[in-house]
């Protein structure tokens, strides 16, 4: 007897219950937390354009760090941050964290910040700083290429920022070496492209997640950007340079076979597709 | 006190009690989307305030006798007669003000933004002295030769005005046809990174639940895989 | 006993105070009736023209500040130095519209918890997690602490730690790591190679989602780096397809963007627009 089409093997493979596929993607992700198989990360020219931005920035000059992400990309952009201020502080720059949207960030960035702080000895206040979140989008960053001070206000103790010795004799943008973003929002680069990087030639980095990196290959190729570093991948890649291998690297073993698993499934379903297609044309001649 | 304990039970909580959620929509997944909703909200008011306006707004008129800061309050109280079907238009004389300037600020960025963008468009098609075949092929060949002519066929596939009837017509025609296959090409590569930084924030909770969590209660999940 | 100290030290007081409250209440009261004014005697022609001008004007400033001669060292013009006072102002008065969506969820779940609709439990949760940030949030900042923070720190902060980083931060983070699993099922079930079209769209991905990870690297990692078909390690392939397949693709579409966002921005400036915004509703 000839199954009907919507029973044959071929259809059933397109049709797995998500709950099956739900758990293959989690045994997948929890088997190699466990039982990692350790792969080298090999940098890219972009991440390696963030580190070298990183180290060419003069002793007198300050590195911003705008960290325009919260938890809902904390994955990725939690461990670039991370990078970020290890390569800071490694080649003893100062930097400052801050925030235009969402508020949540500066505070996840600022618990970072103290971690690893505590780690190199480094100072609040005199070594780094966090300047908060601050509203206002590009009227901010207007105020900030002409009156740092003015622009921040107070920092995200309270404290006003004047009263930061790291922030002596730094009144406007030309005492800024280097911004980096870090984010998980579009319209941040721009504004900061726009406002900052162009009118006053401010080196830019940046770090985002993967989903919005292959927007701004335009910018890194037009050297807007002195680098990228594109998801937990990137994050990886500036952890292996600056020699922290931390979560974004303990990701990327995870990342591979995640990758296989997506791949197998929609080759998977595309064979059922094909087979089933090819069974109905037969049916139908 | 030590939050940290309290700190990583509270989250791997709340971590279990969202995923509840891919079995099926229950009260335990709708009560912690309610808890955050509140928390982002309750966070939002305090950041604004002591992170914005007690810096920027209240010290300057209060401590520094800077009376003319009242205006902001009450100008940027304007927006909320947006509830009121009488006065509406009070507050979009307030977003006049916000759209007027955001268009303004746009100007600004323009060029700075885009002109980069224009020259660096111009790349080189010819062979450099010295330059080998097979350099020629990998660096101006498959480079700048493949971006001329994926830039010039994306921004044909975007000329709407010119119908494509005609001689110049069909050839455009054609010409935003391979457009679009480079344009499919992009999405692509955008899909891949798509799906992973979608796998990458999974794996980040799951990273907390096994070697965070978990590791707290059995040092054998702390110890494996980090 | 510290958090009424807190709120007192708001109220410092300042000299010439009588002049100074007198100032405020003039003004308050000044704006008041020149709004009411308007109110009154502008027609819906009028308004419309009113916030015309605001709009242009607005926008003017921005843009001629841009676009007047600078001389000097450091180049500046008439309106240069007015740049930084009028953007924090905006910025401040932007920092007041906090409420509007605020108010808004407060009335939606206000309404759940009055008329005890079906789930006025979880409305109510709602409100008692936004008054627990907003108190305690509010006490962590004015307790002050010193940096670095010690171990053991206030009760105050540690509820405030545990309703950020046990709570706030997770939940968010859960939420939208639920995309994996969405992405994983949709992939499967959806992504179907029906033209030549889906099929360079898949290639494409298959490549960046090999060449991203460290597997697909060791995949390819028998051909020689410095071979002359190193060109097929996936790790360069991928970055290949990302730097002269993706980018010149996305440099198009941001010249498109560019053209029609500066063709907008002028129309919005000018007041040429026609939409909800820009038309009152009767």
């Amino acid at each position: 007897m000839e199954r009907s089409p919507e029973r044959s093997f071929w259809h059933r493979i397109q049709q797995i219950p998500r709950h099956y596929v739900y758990l293959l993607l989690a045994g997948v992700v929890v088997w190699q937390l466990l039982f990692p198989i350790r792969l080298p990360v090999v940098p890219s020219s972009a991440t390696k354009g963030v580190y070298d931005a990183i180290a060419a920035v003069p002793d007198d000059k300050l590195v911003v760090i705008s960290t325009d992400w919260d938890a809902s990309t904390e994955a990725e952009t939690a461990p670039q941050t991370q990078a970020v201020m290890h390569a800071c502080f490694q080649h003893g720059k100062r930097f400052a964290i801050m925030n235009l949207q969402p508020p949540m960030g500066v505070k996840l960035a600022n618990d970072l910040a103290e971690e690893a702080a505590r780690e190199y000895g480094a100072e609040y206040g005199i070594d780094w700083c966090n300047w908060g979140y601050k509203y206002g989008y590009e009227n901010v960053l207007m105020a900030l290429g002409k009156n740092i001070p003015k622009a921040i206000g107070d920092d995200f103790y309270g404290r006003p920022v004047t009263e930061l010795p790291m922030m002596e004799g730094v009144e406007d943008i030309e005492g800024v070496g280097l911004v980096v973003i870090v984010t998980g929002l579009s319209a941040m680069t721009e504004m900061w492209i726009g406002l900052i990087q162009g009118p006053y030639g401010t080196p830019l980095a940046t770090a985002y997640t993967a989903v919005m990196a292959p927007i701004y290959y335009p910018y890194l190729d037009s050297g807007q950007m002195k680098g990228m570093l594109v998801g937990a991948k990137g994050a990886a890649e500036l952890e292996a340079l600056v020699d922290r291998p931390g979560k974004a690297s303990a990701i990327m073993n995870v990342q591979s076979w995640a990758h296989v698993l997506i791949i197998a499934l929609i080759v998977l379903g595309n064979l059922g597709y094909l087979f089933a297609r090819g069974r109905r044309g037969e049916r139908a001649s | 006190m030590n939050p940290d304990v309290y700190v990583l039970w509270a989250a791997a909580i709340a971590t279990l009690g969202v995923y509840t959620i891919l079995h099926r929509e229950n009260p335990i997944s709708r009560l912690f989307e309610h808890i955050f909703v509140g928390l982002s909200a309750g966070y939002l008011l305090v950041a604004t305030w002591t992170l914005n306006l007690e810096g920027k707004w209240w010290a300057p008129m209060i401590h520094e006798r800077r009376w003319y800061w009242i205006f902001a309050p009450i100008v940027g109280f304007l927006f909320y007669f947006i509830y009121s079907r009488r006065l509406t238009w009070l507050a979009r004389l307030v977003m006049g003000l916000f759209i007027g300037a955001a268009s303004g600020t746009f100007f600004r960025q323009f060029f700075p933004l885009f002109a980069p963008q224009v020259t660096a468009s111009f790349k080189s098609v010819r062979a450099q002295a010295g330059m080998n075949l097979q350099e020629f092929f990998f660096s101006v060949v498959l480079q700048n030769w493949l971006f001329v002519i994926i830039l010039l066929t994306v921004l044909s596939y975007f000329f709407f005005s010119v119908p494509h009837e005609g001689r110049f017509g069909r050839n455009l025609g054609r010409a935003s046809l391979v457009g679009r296959w480079f344009l499919m090409i992009a999405f692509g590569a955008m899909f891949g990174n798509t799906v992973m930084a979608r796998l990458s924030l999974f794996i980040g909770r799951m990273s907390f639940l096994l070697h965070d969590w978990l590791g707290s209660l059995l040092p054998w999940f702390g110890q494996h895989g980090l | 006993m510290a958090l009424l100290r807190a709120v007192w030290s708001l109220f410092q007081p300042a000299p010439n105070r009588g002049v100074l409250l007198a100032a405020i209440v003039a003004a308050a009261i000044l704006s008041v009736f020149i709004l009411y004014a308007l109110h009154r005697t502008l027609g819906p022609r009028g308004r419309r023209w009113l916030i015309a001008v605001v709009t242009f004007i607005a926008g003017l400033f921005f843009g001629l500040e841009f676009f007047w001669p600078v001389k000097g060292e450091p180049p500046k013009n008439f309106l240069t130095d007015w740049i930084e006072p009028v953007s924090t102002m905006i910025a401040v008065i932007g920092a007041f519209t906090v409420g509007l969506g605020i108010y808004s969820l407060c009335q939606v779940h206000g309404r759940n918890v009055a008329q005890r609709r079906p789930g006025w439990h979880n409305s109510l949760t709602f409100f008692l997690a936004m008054l627990a940030m907003l108190a305690f949030g509010l006490w962590e900042h004015y307790l002050h602490l010193p940096q670095p923070l010690p171990k053991v720190v206030p009760w105050q902060k540690g509820i405030y730690e545990i309703l950020f980083n046990g709570l706030f931060a997770p939940l968010q983070a859960a939420t939208f790591s639920l995309l994996a699993f969405y992405i994983a099922s949709a992939a499967y079930r959806a992504f179907r190679i029906r033209t030549a079209e889906a099929a360079l769209m898949m290639a494409a991905a298959f490549i960046v989602m090999l060449g991203q990870v460290p597997f697909g690297a060791w995949l390819t990692s028998s051909i020689p780096v410095d071979a002359g078909w190193a060109f097929f390690r996936i790790e360069l392939l991928g970055e290949w397809v990302m730097r002269w397949l993706n980018m010149p693709a996305q440099r198009g579409i941001v010249f498109g963007i560019a053209i029609g966002a500066l063709a907008m921005s002028l129309r919005i400036w000018l007041s040429l627009e026609r939409g909800t915004f820009f038309t009152e509703q009767s």
